[in-house]
């Protein structure tokens, strides 16, 4: 499986605002068709990272490749018809616009440019709308589809939040705290979703709810202050010792499936 | 010698620019209310000064008296008004900015007429300056003096005093200003006041060298714009650089080109935005 | 009937109840070309989210184009309208590319800083434009077999062309592009992030906006023969805005409202009172504190209430005042 060219690598990536470092020298490959999840305290780099690889900020060292493709120059709306779409930590959503209008956007932010002619119309049978509803049924919004986003439950919106990087159709799916603020019930959902979602995606997410990281990734990447401490399977990291320090000890708990 | 006499002219016209710029600068990074009225508080200072003057008032006393009327009016108005549409969109702001302007614009022509009029300097400056070549209007001399003490006075306010920390907390996060306990109702409207008047002395300093017209503010604001956009708006800094740069361009182009003086104005902030989307000093 | 349709409908209504009620054709022509440009600048301010203070730029440069052509060429008068359009939006596009280089207030800024830019062009290449007198004797020829030169013959082809206009604006604003502008001005940042490149989104809606202010721009010039250099100043660009605030800027209609009520209600108190526009500012004023959906919000409260119960008759009177054609 090693041998496999990774989806997405990052090779010494670094990210500096002025003389502030939020990450250095990561190195990171995605596998295939795996779930791979980035762990670490609260100011590790997580989120700085995901900004990176989604080309929100420029990378200020090293470099980034998708199926081997150089894209460390490439704009971050330019990324997601190369196949990477992402979700956010904080949901943001287009709060006053409906939850199948959300989708079509997200779905029709593949093909962009064909948004662009002032003169057509939205397809009412094929492409984005038909992602759309396709997305709706999967993450179980369907019955809430004509109303506005903002007007959703929190855990619904956390739904539709990961169906906006679902609807792009991309091969490699970030998710930024898919479960954050949620209730014990939702995440539950959350996790059976983040599972089906591996089945067809590449998946890579940012967690603190260990339960979710040990159970359902294959692969596991620890960050401390902007660096990679440890990568590995679940059950390796559960037990390096670095980890533990890391975490206090006690932290990580969750079973392995 | 025409271009050293344009550069000081430059650098005279430039220090206008800057007071008027850093008084909707410092608003803007209090309240984050973008003041589409400015250039009326300085129209309002230019046309008090031209009226006290025709009444017989001493030109100093309608300098000190103008800059103080406008800001009494300034305050008048954000206690009335403003304060109640901060929480608003920005297009709220400025409808009601805009709609104030104008409403000031056709009481000046109410109360003065359409046509404007003239400002005689001072007997004492009325006079020129003179070093071997170079000859130069006092008043002109003046007003570089007077508004370069004032800038030193400016920077001390806000970088020496209470006010201005608290000037500057608040373009940070108002929330730390309230944390400091400070009456944050009171700043607001001692701050907007201040902004006003420095644009009501700009006019009213600016009236003995280019007159007095019903439309000046709209220029004003034109100018006060270029300025904050090339130096950064909240940017004391910025203002003064840019504030004698847009001068000085403006002058020395006036001998180059008379008629394109004011086109090479937005020409240059064009560049600026062309090259440096952010400004000379780079900031958001 | 969907609501773009009824929309439609009600402007078409208005193009035809304008002769009606007014006596003079200038007047009712001079509503329906700030009409265009005013859902013009509704496009980039409701659905784009950017306040522009320079659609006098696009008004003005389309009324010299106009005025240059009919009076240096003998191009007819369809293609004066083309290239006053084509104008406006090469205008609009470069306007639009520089000022979104800066967010926010900067943005806003920018454009009336343009604005400055291109009065002060117009005024000081007085060779081209006629600097403080404007571009005079302006012709209006024919088009096809139908003469223009009477009022009301020239309001008719203005509105033909508003309802088209009119459409076509309709048209942009519920297509996909119209929708992602709706989606990039409710959330920028996750438009982006979702694969749009917004910048590119926001130059195509000012290079269309721009287009049909040009447009509007030459009408103009034809209406009254001259292309002023007032249609390029500060207060053409403010007075465009205010229309389509005043009309409010949830959907195109409102901005028909907004520039009937502003060009009526002006032509009305200048008559009486030259310092009208005291008023005008005071106007303003209420309405970003009472009436913040502008006309058309004060028009949906209306209807509401009138179906909710007729219980309150009183109501009645209020009525002429939101249409504002009361003449």
């Amino acid at each position: 499986m090693s041998t496999q060219v990774p989806i997405l690598a990052a090779d010494n990536l670094g990210v500096r605002y002025g003389s502030f470092v939020a990450l250095s020298d990561v190195t990171l490959s995605i596998r295939p068709n795996t779930i791979h999840s980035v762990i670490g305290p609260n100011g590790a780099g997580k989120t700085t990272l995901f900004h990176a690889l989604t080309g929100r900020v420029r990378a200020s060292s090293g470099r980034i490749s998708l199926n081997g493709r150089d894209i460390t120059h490439v704009s971050d709306d330019k990324r997601v018809p190369l196949g990477i779409a992402r979700s956010f930590q904080v949901t943001s959503l287009f709060q006053n616009l409906s939850v199948r209008e959300n989708l079509r956007l997200a779905a029709q932010g593949r093909t962009p440019l064909q948004a662009l002619a002032p003169w057509r119309g939205v397809d009412p049978r094929g492409g984005a709308l038909a992602v759309a509803d396709e997305v709706m049924e999967r993450l179980e919004l369907a019955h809430v589809s004509e109303r506005a986003a903002g007007e959703l439950s929190h855990g619904q919106q956390r739904r539709l939040e990961v169906g906006m990087a679902v609807a792009a159709k991309p091969r490699l799916i970030l998710l930024d705290e898919p479960t954050s603020g949620m209730g014990i019930d939702d995440v539950e959902a959350m996790k059976a979703l983040i599972r089906d979602l591996g089945r067809d995606h590449t998946v890579l997410f940012i967690e603190h709810n260990m339960g979710i990281v040990m159970n359902i990734s294959d692969t596991v990447t620890v960050m401390r202050a902007g660096r990679v401490l440890v990568e590995g399977p679940p059950a390796l990291v559960r037990d390096d010792p670095e980890v533990r320090r890391a975490y206090l000890g006690n932290m990580i708990t969750g079973d392995i499936a | 010698m025409i271009y050293l006499f344009q550069l000081v002219n430059g650098i005279g016209l430039g220090m206008l620019y800057f007071l008027l710029a850093v008084g909707l600068s410092i608003i803007f990074g209090l309240l984050h209310f973008v003041n589409f009225a400015h250039g009326a508080f300085y129209l309002l200072g230019a046309y008090l000064v031209y009226d006290m003057t025709e009444r017989g008032v001493n030109f100093w006393a309608g300098l000190l008296l103008a800059p103080v009327v406008v800001a009494g009016l300034a305050a008048l108005t954000e206690a009335v008004l403003l304060r109640r549409i901060y929480h608003l969109p920005h297009t709220f702001h400025i409808l009601v900015t805009v709609g104030l302007a104008l409403m000031v614009q056709e009481l000046v022509i109410i109360l003065w007429g359409p046509v404007g009029g003239n400002v005689s300097p001072p007997d004492v400056l009325g006079g020129v300056f003179m070093l071997g070549d170079f000859i130069y209007p006092q008043y002109r001399l003046f007003v570089i003096g007077l508004t370069l003490v004032l800038a030193i006075g400016l920077w001390w306010l806000l970088e020496g005093t209470r006010l201005g920390a608290v000037v500057r907390a608040g373009s940070e996060s108002t929330d730390m200003v309230s944390l400091l306990g400070i009456d944050i109702v009171r700043v607001n409207t001692a701050v907007f006041a201040l902004g006003a008047g420095l644009a009501g002395l700009a006019g009213a300093l600016a009236a003995p060298i280019r007159g007095v017209e019903p439309f000046m503010g709209v220029e004003a604001l034109g100018i006060a714009f270029v300025v904050v956009v090339i130096g950064g708006m909240g940017s004391y800094t910025g203002a003064l650089i840019a504030g004698l740069l847009v001068g000085i361009v403006q002058s020395v182009m006036a001998t180059l080109w008379p008629e394109g003086a004011r086109l090479m104005i937005y020409l240059g902030m064009g560049l600026v935005i062309l090259t440096m989307p952010r400004g000379l000093l780079g900031r958001a | 009937m969907n609501r773009a349709s009824l929309h439609f409908v009600l402007a078409a209504l208005v193009a035809i109840a304008l002769p009606l009620f007014m006596r003079s054709g200038t007047l009712a022509s001079e509503v329906l070309i700030f009409a265009m440009a005013a859902a013009a600048c509704n496009l980039l301010l409701g659905y784009t989210g950017l306040l522009s203070f320079g659609q006098g730029i696009f008004f003005g440069l389309g009324s010299y184009a106009a005025g240059l052509t009919l009076l240096h060429t003998s191009l007819p008068l369809g293609a004066a309208l083309a290239l006053a359009t084509i104008a406006g939006a090469v205008a609009a596009t470069g306007v639009g590319w520089l000022s979104i280089r800066r967010q926010g207030v900067y943005f806003v800024m920018l454009t009336l800083a343009f604005s400055q830019f291109f009065y002060f062009l117009a005024y000081t290449f007085k060779d081209v434009t006629g600097g403080d007198n404007g571009l005079l004797n302006i012709p209006r020829p024919a088009i096809g077999p139908f003469a223009l030169g009477e009022s009301w013959a020239y309001y008719a082809f203005v509105a033909v062309l508003f309802l088209l206009v009119f459409a076509a604006l309709q048209r942009v604003a519920s297509s996909t592009f119209g929708r992602t502008l709706l989606a990039i001005r409710d959330n920028e940042e996750r438009a982006r992030a979702i694969g749009f490149p917004v910048r590119l989104f926001k130059i195509t809606a000012f290079a269309v906006s721009g287009a049909v202010t040009g447009l509007a721009g030459a009408l103009h010039a034809l209406l009254i023969g001259v292309a002023p250099l007032s249609s390029i100043e500060y207060h053409m660009s403010e007075s465009i805005l205010i229309m389509t605030i005043i009309g409010g800027s949830g959907n195109l209609f409102a901005s028909v409202l907004g520039a009937g009520f502003y060009v009526i209600v002006s032509d009305l108190l200048s008559s009486i009172w030259p310092r009208w526009l005291l008023l005008l500012g005071g106007l303003l004023v209420v309405v970003a504190l009472f009436m913040q959906k502008g006309l058309w919000g004060l028009l949906e409260r209306l209807v509401e209430a009138l179906q909710n119960g007729r219980k309150s008759p009183v109501e009645a009177p209020v009525r002429p005042e939101s249409e504002g054609r009361s003449i």
